[in-house]
């Protein structure tokens, strides 16, 4: 058969081939199967003996898990809370929860991003805990928390609320807890005693409520003190950059526990005597606020050094002083691309907090340990060891997944807005 | 035509930029003299307080004093000796598990990291669990967890559980067979040495001669096969020509314990520090008529021990070969032989390797993944092999991203093993804190302690920045 080209157009006169529907061994489960797991001999073994080794571990695990002493845990649910804390004055950390729940919701309302992203994490934790019988009090606490979160979000979402009074509301919101769970102000230092409740010693704080106030006073204490030694690591004045980098370098390569045993027993040598002796909770914050500054600057420095020169120019170009360019100009840039790496460092600070136990303080490790050797549990073939400290990490795992989880979101957003 | 006429004079000195840096950096370095200064002179008062002994409380002569405590592992200590000396122990045992640790997390992460970018859905989950599990929880949380919980709830020595030939399992430690070099070892790691020279000189050349004809390769395979050779040539020879001297004898103590020794003075006798012991060789216990009772290696000293070892019994040896691998062996409430861990050891070295691990997989994926896939499909269009892909072009670009956070998690692993303190492992940083409480030189151990670790991270740095080099881009 012979095609004749007319005007240099050709038509297939047969009728498109009806489409096939692809083979049932390329798609469905069978499909998924093979191409993920059987695609050749080789994956194949590799599958089964994954497959095997899983099998072995989680039926080790889930046996042991069935047979496990969870009583030392539960019985001591308020100690791994908030410590030795006074009961009938546990409103005090309560009311904390309560507006920092708050916060966050307002916050997620307004700012939305990671914000969104950590107080839904917060809010499914309540609401999981408001439904565990942990206690009517407790569970209350929880659900009321949680639906804290929700009207603030949608408080946030619907006032005009100005971005800066937030930001001073959570500036604020550290000295309030302070003061909520002391009881008062108490420093005689400046004759300012004041009191709502007696007061609470700090060495009675403990739990998972010291574990989240020292992340979260590392953090907030050394951001000022890391932008500063960022800004100072990139001047151009020898004097202070040699300063910076070498306090940056120093803190950097030595362990935080010999920070944390110079706090706890050379911090009242370095002060004058009519200071005082500071309680065990405030050395190991101030030791690491000092250890926490080195790293946050690294990170801040990495975030200057991501803003293009043009954006120098440009505000010395229409005139700005060298503080409005920091402040209007290059700051603002570079703090909002490191919240992710600021995010990382919160996490990692927040399991190094665990090491304060090493100095005494009765963080959640702290109370771990004393749980163990509470008169109870001793008698129990094998000890409680293991259960406490898995618990302690499956803590530790729930907030630092968690955050990882929230930030890890923000990334993606932060890639898709850029292409 | 007008022109302005730019003033020639400099500006007055108090708002001239160079001026200002220079005051502003005196004010800053006064500033920072006076704190440390009014920091320091507190310190001194306080301290002078608190001990009003003679001398300057800052004083470095507690250094030399008598330690009076024991070490239970490392390098021999004796309470006698002084405490420099207990905080070199301590620095030792800092570098083992360090070094041990990095090793084997490095071959552990990059497993794990491998894993994690397979195309065996499976496989890469199990690696994903795995990473997100160790890397969220703190390390100190795992180290008490694995001493407390695991290592310590092993069986008792007594029924100390058996893992196959491989060692054993106990609360009190762990018992594993291991390789050691053996007298006759010495003289084979001469073999093995020409025999490294000659596989990397073999490799050279073929490297060279490839090069010049323009063929793909890297002579890697052929130096390899060169130093198997000349080792295992090496190992047939010393096995049979080497022997022991005439001069070997033996010393019983108490009976059924005794060492093996090269009697270098001829006296009959063991003499510490003249004499030299003989470690793994193997010994056969005969009786009265020659019949043999039993065979046992000397251990790393050169001792032995037959439990009731009867009179008018002799003792025979043989020349052992190289490499002896010796099993651990039950002897009375504890193990000889083998490869003895103590369960701080172990509980430290397993914490610290599979979270630093868990760090190491992730750097490795972000490695593999930063090499553009245009990469390996260019590779293939050139008709490279896969293992020559994996060597010659995906694995030096991977490796530039991979040395310099890679040289952050050793620094990490070396710093994060201070936390020995938490199980009682006594690596330097432990052993300073007994030295602290036992001579009270507080500040002057901190400062030891931090310049020690300051020294360890800036060497290693240097030495992973020395590698970054040699692989990173040569910019032409």
């Amino acid at each position: 058969m012979t095609t004749e080209l007319q005007s240099g157009t050709w038509v297939n006169s047969k009728p498109p081939a009806p489409a096939q529907k692809p083979p049932r061994s390329e798609v469905g489960v069978l499909g998924w199967l093979r191409a993920n797991l059987f695609s050749s001999v080789a994956n194949s073994i590799l599958s089964l003996l994954t497959l095997l080794f899983v099998y072995y571990v989680v039926s080790g695990l889930a046996g042991w898990l069935l047979t496990a002493y969870w009583e030392p845990v539960w019985a001591n649910r308020k100690i791994f809370a908030v410590g030795p804390y006074p009961i009938d004055q546990v409103w005090q950390p309560a009311v904390v929860l309560l507006v920092v729940s708050l916060l966050f919701g307002v916050s997620a309302g307004r700012w939305g991003s990671i914000m969104r992203n950590l107080a839904i994490g917060l809010g499914a934790l309540l609401g999981v805990l408001a439904l565990v019988p942990l206690g009517m009090q407790a569970q209350l606490l929880m659900a009321g928390a949680l639906a804290l979160i929700v009207v603030g979000y949608l408080a946030g979402l619907k006032m005009p609320l100005r971005s800066s009074w937030l930001v001073w509301a959570w500036v604020l919101s550290l000295p309030f807890t302070f003061i909520m769970l002391k009881g008062g102000v108490e420093m005689p230092a400046i004759g300012l005693v004041w009191s709502f409740a007696p007061f609470v010693d700090s060495a009675l704080f403990g739990g998972l409520m010291v574990t989240m106030l020292l992340a979260v006073v590392g953090i907030a204490m050394s951001f000022p003190l890391g932008v500063l030694l960022a800004l100072g690591r990139r001047s151009s004045l020898p004097v202070i950059k040699g300063f910076c980098v070498g306090y940056i370098e120093l803190i950097r390569g030595v362990p935080l526990i010999t920070l944390l045993f110079m706090g706890a027993t050379m911090l009242p040598l370095f002060l004058p005597d009519n200071w005082g002796n500071p309680s065990a909770l405030i050395r190991v914050m101030v030791a690491i606020t000092l250890f926490s500054a080195a790293y946050l600057a690294e990170n801040v420095r990495g975030g200057l050094q991501a803003i293009p020169k043009g954006q120098y120019e440009a505000a010395d170009a229409v005139g700005l002083s060298g503080f409005d360019k920091l402040r209007f100009i290059i700051l603002p840039q570079a703090l909002t691309k490191v919240i992710p790496a600021i995010v990382g460092q919160f996490i990692g600070l927040f399991k190094d907090t665990s090491l304060a136990s090493l100095v005494g303080l009765l963080e959640l490790v702290g109370i771990g340990k004393a749980v163990i050797q509470q008169p109870e549990w001793l008698g129990t073939p094998g000890g409680v060891a293991r259960e406490v400290y898995l618990f302690i990490a499956v803590v530790f795992f729930i907030f630092s997944f968690g955050m990882s989880t929230a930030s890890r979101q923000l990334e993606k957003q932060l890639n898709v807005d850029k292409r | 035509m007008a022109t302005t006429v730019l003033p020639n004079a400099r500006p007055p000195f108090y708002r001239d930029s160079k001026v200002i840096a220079i005051i502003l950096q005196i004010i800053f370095a006064a500033a920072v003299l006076l704190l440390g200064w009014s920091l320091y002179s507190n310190m001194i008062s306080e301290l002078s307080k608190i001990n009003n002994t003679s001398g300057s409380p800052l004083s470095w002569n507690f250094l030399g004093q008598t330690a009076g405590f024991a070490i239970s592992e490392g390098p021999i200590f004796r309470p006698e000796e002084s405490y420099f000396r207990a905080f070199l122990i301590g620095l030792a045992n800092t570098i083992r598990v360090s070094v041990v640790g990095i090793i084997l997390a490095t071959l552990l992460g990059v497993l794990v990291g491998v894993a994690r970018v397979s195309n065996n859905w499976l496989l890469d989950k199990l690696a994903q669990t795995y990473i997100e599990i160790f890397r969220s929880t703190p390390l100190l949380v795992q180290l008490l967890f694995w001493y407390f919980g695991v290592v310590a709830a092993l069986p008792n020595i007594d029924q100390a559980t058996e893992l196959s030939n491989l060692g054993f399992l106990s609360n009190r430690g762990i018992f594993l067979t291991w390789p050691y070099l053996s007298q006759t070892g010495a003289p084979w790691l001469w073999w093995l040495l020409s025999g490294l020279v000659a596989g990397v000189v073999t490799a050279w050349l073929r490297r060279r001669a490839l090069e010049r004809s323009g063929r793909v390769g890297g002579g890697f395979l052929l130096g390899l096969i060169v130093f198997i050779a000349v080792a295992a040539a090496g190992f047939v020879f010393v096995t049979n020509a080497a022997l022991l001297p005439e001069t070997v004898a033996y010393d019983l103590r108490r009976g059924d314990r005794g060492t093996l020794y090269i009697d270098a003075n001829d006296n009959q006798r063991y003499d510490a520090g003249v004499d030299e012991t003989l470690a793994y060789v193997p010994i056969t216990l005969l009786d009265g008529d020659g019949q043999p009772l039993g065979e046992e290696y000397t251990d790393g000293n050169g001792d032995f021990r037959f439990f009731d070892l009867p009179a008018g019994e002799s003792l025979s040896w043989r020349t052992p070969s190289p490499v002896v691998v010796s099993e651990p062996m039950r002897q009375g409430f504890n193990f000889r032989g083998g490869l003895s861990l103590t369960p701080e050891f172990a509980a430290l070295l397993l914490g610290l390797v599979i979270y630093t691990a868990s760090y190491i997989a992730e750097i490795v994926r972000a490695g593999i993944n930063a090499v553009p896939h245009g990469q390996w499909e260019a590779s293939r269009a050139l008709g490279l092999p896969t293992g020559s892909i994996l060597r010659m072009i995906v694995l030096p670009q991977a490796l530039r991203v991979i040395i310099p956070p890679l040289t952050s998690q050793y620094l990490n692993l070396i710093k994060n093993s201070s936390l020995a303190i938490a199980i009682g492992y006594p690596d330097l940083f432990y052993v300073a804190r007994i030295i602290v409480n036992q001579s009270g030189a507080e500040v002057q151990m901190i400062l030891v302690v931090m310049a020690t670790y300051l020294s360890i991270s800036l060497m290693v740095s240097a030495l992973m920045n020395w590698y970054n080099r040699r692989v990173a881009i040569v910019e032409r």
